[in-house]
């Protein structure tokens, strides 16, 4: 090699040598422990402990829900703090559905415990790649989890303020702002108040497939059943009987059945608006998983 | 025998002493020695299986001890047609985080067992990479290649790791982990390649790490590579698209060798639209590899990320120094230490790692 061009590859060598050497990790300055611009008004997470609010704040929020959001959650799994909640507790695991993903009071039977200590019979070890990708949660970070469930899994201090209010429907997985990447094994209706499961009929909704195109045509449709688990009243499940292949879907309340769901004061709420033919849709979304 | 494993011991607690510590990239031996990646692997983009070549280097010029030609050692070669290997990591490591007790463990890092079958000579092939353990099995690469893997053109189809910047053992390393392309993230689709004198050259067409179970979106991966015996330069380049966001990758790397140092560099930029309003990180390395003797190694390691440009005061840096000892052919002992630096208020960030590894391949 000629001699001016070995000095620009030495000089070069050595530059970034110098400059990545002497770079400086930030001070953190006007950071959550996230590396993200703290919100005005807002402030670090609380320290972690064995509550719904801390293990979302330190533990879902930043290192789950990198994943585990939006229409592509993994199993369907959204555990962002509007859903995590309700996805998590009393809700069967679906690669494991024997389990519980939280199984209050139990936590050597919660599938989240197995998944995160790396023992699950199904899949790796959460958070995914861990250790060679990213770390594994620590064993004492594990154990605030654990203990929460041993406790009883109780709802964060959100879902006790959320009570004050009228019954509401807080949120519905999936919805129609965007798709979801794997067939969804459930819709979510989260309510702020604990339902009146005496007045649920188990057998009063369906899930329709409808056409390509604007108009909303039915093309198939699929049975499903609602089921809310003991553990967290606030939730109901909506289970298709079988798998929903690519294509758009909603949610429809029977005819006969009433749209509107009550909570243990009596206090009622819809939640199927009508469609043009008068049906109650709770739900559209759009499935887009190949054949 | 005794005597062997008395230094192996006494060298590893020296070098504990001396916190070195851990790193295990293998591309800086094609820097030390000038060569193509295809001179030492049957894949032409690195890693993985070792060629004829590649094990008699590891057999007479990598080792401290090189063995007799009377023993019967590995040759890589069950039959004419069919060629395996692999490789077995298992470690010892200490991590100390501030705020929480530390923590050590033993564990199996992996063991991988890799297989070409030679269906038409210099032809037409078939390549499996699958991980044995921790975890069970995992199948990391599957393709059917066609076409000369030393001269010419090649295609590849099936499922296998994309070409991108160095292809670093460490796949914790910033430039791995902000591009997201590293040997955990195989891509199922197909690749052109192109090997010829000092140039080498690579185009996939894939799905795209946010496109497996989805019915559009594909990732366009490009790489070419100029070498020449003490130094190379590579330019790479990556476009996903997904209903997730798009993510564009551009990233430049170059090797240099020194007399008996090695050195590698690369710098990536990332633009990901996957992340709510968007945003753009940045991530380099600088490895120096030393040399000292025949089958002792000093890796001297700086990298720094910015996983947010439009954020200030959040770069995270990490530096590396580790020891590899490798006394016989195919056995490395591997110490070393490494401290990130990152936030205050994230202990992870600022974690420092101890860690002890035994590497058996062959």
């Amino acid at each position: 090699m000629n001699s001016p061009l070995r000095s620009l590859l030495f000089r070069s060598a050595v530059l970034l040598s110098a400059t990545l050497i002497a770079a400086c990790a930030g001070n953190g300055e006007g950071l959550d422990a996230n590396g993200r611009p703290l919100v005005p008004g807002g402030g670090a997470p609380p320290p972690l402990s064995a509550d719904f609010d801390s293990i979302q704040a330190n533990i879902f929020t930043p290192i789950c829900s990198v994943c585990h959001v939006g229409g592509g959650a993994p199993e369907g799994l959204r555990l962002d703090a509007a859903n995590s909640y309700n996805l998590l507790v009393g809700v069967p695991s679906t690669e494991v559905p024997s389990l519980l993903r939280v199984n209050p009071g139990d936590p050597d039977d919660s599938y989240i415990i197995q998944k995160l200590e790396g023992h699950a019979a199904v899949g790796g070890q959460m958070p995914l790649g861990c250790p060679n990708t990213q770390p594994c949660l620590t064993t004492s970070t594990i154990a605030f989890i654990r203990q929460w469930i041993t406790n009883g899994a109780p709802a964060g201090t959100a879902a006790a303020q959320a009570a004050a209010t009228p019954l509401n429907v807080m949120s519905i997985v999936p919805d129609s702002t965007e798709p979801v990447t794997e067939t969804p094994p459930q819709v979510m209706i989260a309510f702020n108040h604990e339902l009146d499961v005496s007045q649920l009929a188990t057998h009063s909704l369906h899930i329709e497939k409808l056409a390509p195109g604007a108009a909303p045509v039915a093309i198939e449709q699929v049975p499903a059943r609602i089921s809310v688990a003991g553990a967290n009243l606030r939730a109901l499940m909506i289970w298709p009987s079988r798998p929903l292949t690519a294509g758009r879907y909603r949610v429809v309340i029977d005819a006969n059945s009433s749209p509107s769901f009550s909570d243990i004061a009596g206090q009622t709420v819809a939640v199927a608006a009508p469609d043009e033919r008068g049906e109650g849709v709770i739900s559209t979304f759009d499935v887009e998983v190949r054949p | 025998m005794i005597q062997r494993f008395t230094v192996a011991a006494l060298v590893l607690t020296i070098v504990a002493l001396l916190r070195a510590a851990p790193a295990l990239a293998e591309p800086y031996l094609a820097v030390q020695t000038g060569y193509k990646c295809s001179v030492c692997h049957v894949n032409p983009t690195g890693g993985g299986l070792r060629n004829d070549f590649g094990l008699t280097y590891a057999k007479v010029l990598l080792p401290a001890e090189t063995v007799s030609n009377d023993l019967d050692a590995w040759t890589g070669k069950l039959t004419d047609r069919l060629r395996v290997g692999g490789d077995l990591r298992a470690d010892w490591t200490r991590t100390t985080m501030p705020n929480s007790p530390s923590q050590q463990s033993f564990s199996l890092e992996q063991f991988r067992v890799y297989a070409d079958l030679t269906i038409l000579p210099d032809r037409l092939g078939i390549y499996v990479d699958e991980q044995i353990a921790p975890n069970g099995s995992l199948n990391e690469e599957a393709y059917v290649h066609y076409g000369s893997f030393t001269d010419g053109f090649y295609v590849k189809g099936g499922q296998f790791y994309l070409p991108f910047g160095w292809r670093l053992q460490d796949q914790t390393a910033f430039v791995r982990q902000v591009t997201g392309i590293n040997m955990t993230t195989p891509d199922k689709g197909i690749e052109v390649g192109w090997e010829h004198s000092n140039w080498s050259a690579q185009f996939d067409l894939t799905n795209g790490a946010a496109n497996a179970n989805t019915g559009s979106g594909y990732q366009i991966t490009t790489q070419v590579v100029y070498t020449k015996p003490i130094w190379r330069v590579g330019i790479a380049g990556s476009s996903t698209q997904s209903n997730a966001g798009d993510r564009h990758i551009g990233g430049l790397f170059a090797g240099l060798k020194t007399g008996p140092i090695g050195w590698l560099a690369e710098g990536d930029i990332v633009h990901d639209d996957s992340f709510p309003g968007g945003r753009t990180l940045a991530a380099a390395l600088l490895e120096g590899d030393w040399r000292i003797i025949k089958g002792h190694n000093l890796k001297l390691t700086a990298e720094y990320s910015d996983p947010d440009r439009s954020v200030k005061n959040d770069q995270q840096t990490r530096y590396s120094i580790v020891y590899e000892y490798t006394p016989l052919p195919f056995l490395q002992l591997r110490a070393g230490y490494r401290h990130y630096f990152g936030i205050p208020q994230n202990n992870q960030q600022n974690q420092q790692l101890i860690l002890m590894e035994l590497h058996g391949y062959f």
